[in-house]
């Protein structure tokens, strides 16, 4: 057997994986789910680090607002219902299980290695040729050319995937969202203080991501965000739920698609830009998905975790806002 | 061993751990953690092969991790609202029963 | 509108009528998705003349050629199976509309629009990465739509997200093999770059797996008989008819790309031909003993998953691939409707009688036999007896067996075809008077007629499809399988 030799590798490069790797396993082996939680968050933040180590700093802004946010709720979630108890399982069958469990994982993993070792080391000429193809986009940024250009079907679908996630969530959800009566001192300086840095924060991000990384998924997520602590902090206007706040999530999709439509009958092709115009109809288009994305996001994750509750509207204000900030 | 397989196989190794926890453990949340891990490597993967060579790193590859990342909150997020709805069922049969 | 722009029409109709639902009240919302579905039916017909004009209709969205961007085409898949989604939402949308029970809700309206835009969006998909992110809004939706069952539906419908969302996570390992190989995620231009059986052989490999988690094919199969009777009636009929055929033309399409590319191909093409027999087998044999109308039908599903895969082996061994293909896309088609018409009819009967218990239903027959007739005819169809649509395609693939030596498979087609019959009549037996009562005395609350009508006219749709099957064949045909976008 080859000895391993990590002539090649950078020593950093190698301990954020093995961070990741790590907390990978707490996260799923802690039995508790707050500390499966907590290992999740660290393992999002770590992943945000690897993500910009790989020369991918628009993937890092998302992962840690959106991973943030997610470990977020599933902390909520998990601070505020008591934890269902599992029925006990003989203790040599579980034994056995896991044994079985990580034969089958090792038998796949070491499948898995083999096909990707005949993976070569060339780059894809999709790179280059879609950089060369940047400039004819609208933007100088190459993902919002990608996402907002390029391959804009794909960032349609997942728009929509966000929307009806949303309408599934309001339809499902039990919990009616009641407003927060007196929020406390501590939760009014968040308003004050926090909930406008962020938003200020998401508007930078959204009009950034033309130039540099950033964009409508990473200001959209930033503004679910502050949506959702401005909720627990008591700012009435921020409740994500009810009728009004589906018209705003729709609207982004709609005008997706509007725009696709008028894409099609002016240049013969659905969601085509044409070249005079593409600046800024994907600016004015992120705009509106930026908003739906907040709305959708906010909505999606206060049904998940709805329950008015001063432990979790501390939690809550602590992750995102972590998240939010990096 | 370069840099590309290091993070391959991790991705390999982070996504088989999630997948196997996920139909394994049986915690409802446990599990969608779980998930969100599994998918966490895979990322790691595409991410990886879009880095590939000196030059600057391949746009589609990162544009698709981000849409992925995106969808997987959105599943997250919805299950969550069922796993919720799931354990009040069961709270609410526990109190019937007592 | 030139043809390539109707391409993406079937897409973005319901998606945008869906996304209208979530903020119309409930009788705009069900007009709109009425009016969708007919026009999306048209958008069929019209494709189906271009494409028997001038073959596959190509649309590089956006006018970005791949590899930079998106490309989709109609061939003559597409155009049957979008012809089957617009038939079938339009079926289960009349029957929603007329009871909002069989419905759920007002959720509804909007998930059944996503649904409708993203199967549409898959019969169409020649790029891995959107497809997979059309499967995940039809998880999204299809998830959402279980859990309108009500409280108890939730545990089924959660199972489905994870067996399902794990299925999409196999996928993206399978598009970034794809992508990391070929450089490029369209499965043409992928395919014509692919040279390793190894790497090529995974990536089928991994869409098989993904892909049987998703349209539960044996043995990854046992979430589909807790969440399809779960569900509200409208949505079993749709789970069951069009859901679950995603995924299976993605399998489909993977197979038709990157088949030819690997020595692998023909193992796991016998291994997927195994999965699909146990699959009918199991599905049948367990179908015959449950006592609940809906269960019944959802192991029937089970069952008829196995005949869809079953195209899979057969491809590789016949001399003639086309009539595999064309086989198994006909008894899909049939599948389809009459699993439709089905459950529909069904959740009548149960909504009438108070329960979907077989012994429960003593007597219905005389009260609902239209209903009845439903269930009856669909299950004729499902067995593949003649002069239905169903019997086309089995005779096709019987022929396609032959062909390649495979008596087993006939075997196995006319077996299971067998189950399927005795289950069917198993089900009709319940619903008919006690012996000796002729009186039809049975007290019923009778469900609106269009709940009675709407499956016996499906079911009468695939009798009469097949009769003119060279309609169906002739559009297979004119664009083929394996012809390449």
């Amino acid at each position: 057997m080859t000895v391993i030799a990590f002539s090649d590798v950078d020593v950093l490069d190698v301990l954020v994986v093995a961070a990741v790797a790590v907390t990978a396993i707490l996260a799923i082996a802690i039995p508790r789910r707050v500390g499966a939680t907590i290992a999740f968050l660290v393992f999002g933040l770590l992943l945000a680090l690897l993500w910009a180590r790989v020369a991918a700093p628009d993937v890092a802004i998302a992962e840690a607002a959106l991973g943030g946010g997610v470990a977020g709720a599933l902390l909520v979630d998990a601070l505020h219902r008591r934890q269902p108890a599992q029925p006990k399982r003989d203790h040599r069958r579980a034994v056995a299980i896991t044994a079985v469990g990580a034969a089958l994982g090792a038998v796949t993993f070491a499948a898995l290695a083999t096909v990707l070792s005949r993976l070569t080391a060339e780059p894809a000429d999709l790179g280059p040729l879609a950089l060369e193809a940047v400039e004819r986009s609208g933007v100088s940024h190459p993902i919002t050319a990608v996402l907002l250009n390029f391959r804009n079907l794909d960032t349609l679908l997942e728009i929509a995937v966000v929307v009806f996630a949303a309408v599934g969530a309001a339809a499902l959800s039990r919990d009616r969202i009641r407003t927060v009566t007196d929020p406390g001192p501590v939760r009014r300086v968040i308003a004050v203080i926090i909930v406008p840095a962020l938003v200020l924060l998401a508007a930078w991000l959204l009009v950034a991501g033309t130039s540099e990384p950033g964009g409508a998924f990473q200001a959209g997520a930033v503004l679910g965000a502050a949506l959702i602590i401005a909720h627990l902090c008591g700012v009435r206007a921020a409740r994500a739920a009810g009728g009004r706040a589906l018209v705003l999530v729709v609207a982004g999709l709609l005008a997706f698609i509007l725009l696709g439509g008028i894409g099609l009958a002016v240049t013969g092709t659905w969601l085509a830009l044409d070249l005079s115009w593409a600046f800024a109809a994907i600016l004015s288009i992120e705009t509106l998905l930026t908003v739906s994305i907040g709305v959708a996001l906010a909505m999606l994750f206060l049904a998940a975790g709805s329950r008015d509750d001063a432990a979790a509207a501390d939690s809550a204000a602590a992750a995102p806002a972590l998240g939010g900030a990096a | 061993m370069t840099t590309l397989q290091l993070f391959m196989y991790a991705g390999a190794f982070i996504l088989v751990v999630g997948v196997a926890a996920t139909l394994l453990v049986r915690d409802l949340i446990r599990r969608l953690i779980a998930l969100n891990v599994a998918s966490g490597g895979v990322m790691l993967l595409w991410l990886a092969l879009a880095d590939r060579g000196d030059g600057e790193p391949d746009p589609v590859p990162q544009a698709l991790v981000l849409t992925g990342i995106v969808v997987m909150a959105a599943v997250t997020g919805i299950a969550i609202v069922l796993a919720r709805r799931v354990e009040q069922l069961d709270d609410d049969l526990e109190e019937v029963e007592q | 509108m030139s043809a390539a722009a109707l391409v993406l029409a079937p897409v973005f109709l319901p998606l945008a009528v869906g996304a209208l639902s979530a903020v119309l009240p409930r009788r705009a919302a069900a007009t709109l998705t009425v009016i969708a579905a007919a026009a999306t039916l048209m958008v069929a017909v019209l494709l189906g003349i271009a494409v028997l004009d001038a073959g596959p209709v190509r649309l590089e969205v956006a006018g970005w050629a791949p590899p930079v961007g998106i490309l989709l085409a109609a061939d003559g898949l597409s155009v049957v199976m979008i012809g089957l989604s617009a038939i079938a939402v339009l079926a289960a949308a009349l029957v929603a509309a007329a009871d909002d029970h069989f419905a759920g809700g007002h959720a509804f309206w909007p998930l059944v629009g996503a649904a409708a835009a993203a199967v549409n969006g898959v019969f169409v998909a020649r790029d891995v990465f959107t497809a997979f992110v059309l499967l995940e809004l039809l998880t999204i939706a299809s998830v959402a739509l279980v859990a309108l069952g009500g409280a108890r539906s939730a545990a089924a419908a959660l199972r489905y997200l994870f067996v399902a969302v794990t299925g999409s996570l196999f996928f993206l390992l399978a598009v970034a093999l794809t992508y990391g190989h070929t450089g490029t995620v369209d499965l043409a231009r992928a395919a014509e770059r692919a040279d390793d059986t190894v790497i090529v052989g995974a990536i089928i490999a991994l869409t098989v797996v993904g892909m049987a988690a998703k349209t539960a094919l044996f043995p990854l199969h046992s979430w589909l008989p807790a969440a399809h009777p779960a569900a509200p009636t409208a949505v079993s009929a749709l789970l069951s008819a069009l859901v679950i055929k995603a995924s299976i033309v993605i399998l489909w399409r993977i197979v038709e790309y990157f088949g030819p590319l690997t020595d692998l191909a023909a193992p796991l093409a016998t291994a997927v031909g195994v999965a699909g027999a146990a699959a009918v087998l199991w599905g049948g044999v367990l179908a015959l003993r449950r006592d609940r109308l809906k269960s019944i039908i959802a192991y029937s599903t089970v069952a008829q998953v196995g005949y869809m895969v079953l195209l899979v082996p057969l491809v590789f061994t016949a001399s003639d691939p086309q009539v595999a293909w064309i086989g198994g896309i006909l008894i899909t088609l049939a599948h389809g409707v009459a699993k439709a018409a089905m459950f529909l009819a069904a959740g009548a009967l149960a909504a009438a009688a108070g329960t979907g218990r077989l012994d429960g239903l003593e007597g219905t027959i005389s009260r609902m036999p239209w209903t009845v007739a439903a269930i009856g005819l669909a299950g004729v169809s499902l067995a593949g007896l003649p002069p239905t649509l169903g019997f086309v395609g089995k005779w096709m693939l019987v022929q396609a067996s032959l062909d390649a030596g495979a008596w087993w498979w006939l075997a196995l087609l006319l077996g299971g075809g067998l189950l399927t019959f005795a289950y069917t009549a198993r089900m009709l037996r319940a619903t008919f008077n006690p012996p000796g009562d002729f009186s039809g005395a049975r007290e019923l609350t009778r469900p609106a007629r269009t709940v009675a009508i709407v499956p016996l006219a499906l079911a009468a749709l695939s009798v009469v499809l097949g009769l003119i099957p060279w309609l169906l064949i002739d559009v297979l045909s004119a664009a083929p399988m394996g012809g390449g976008a």
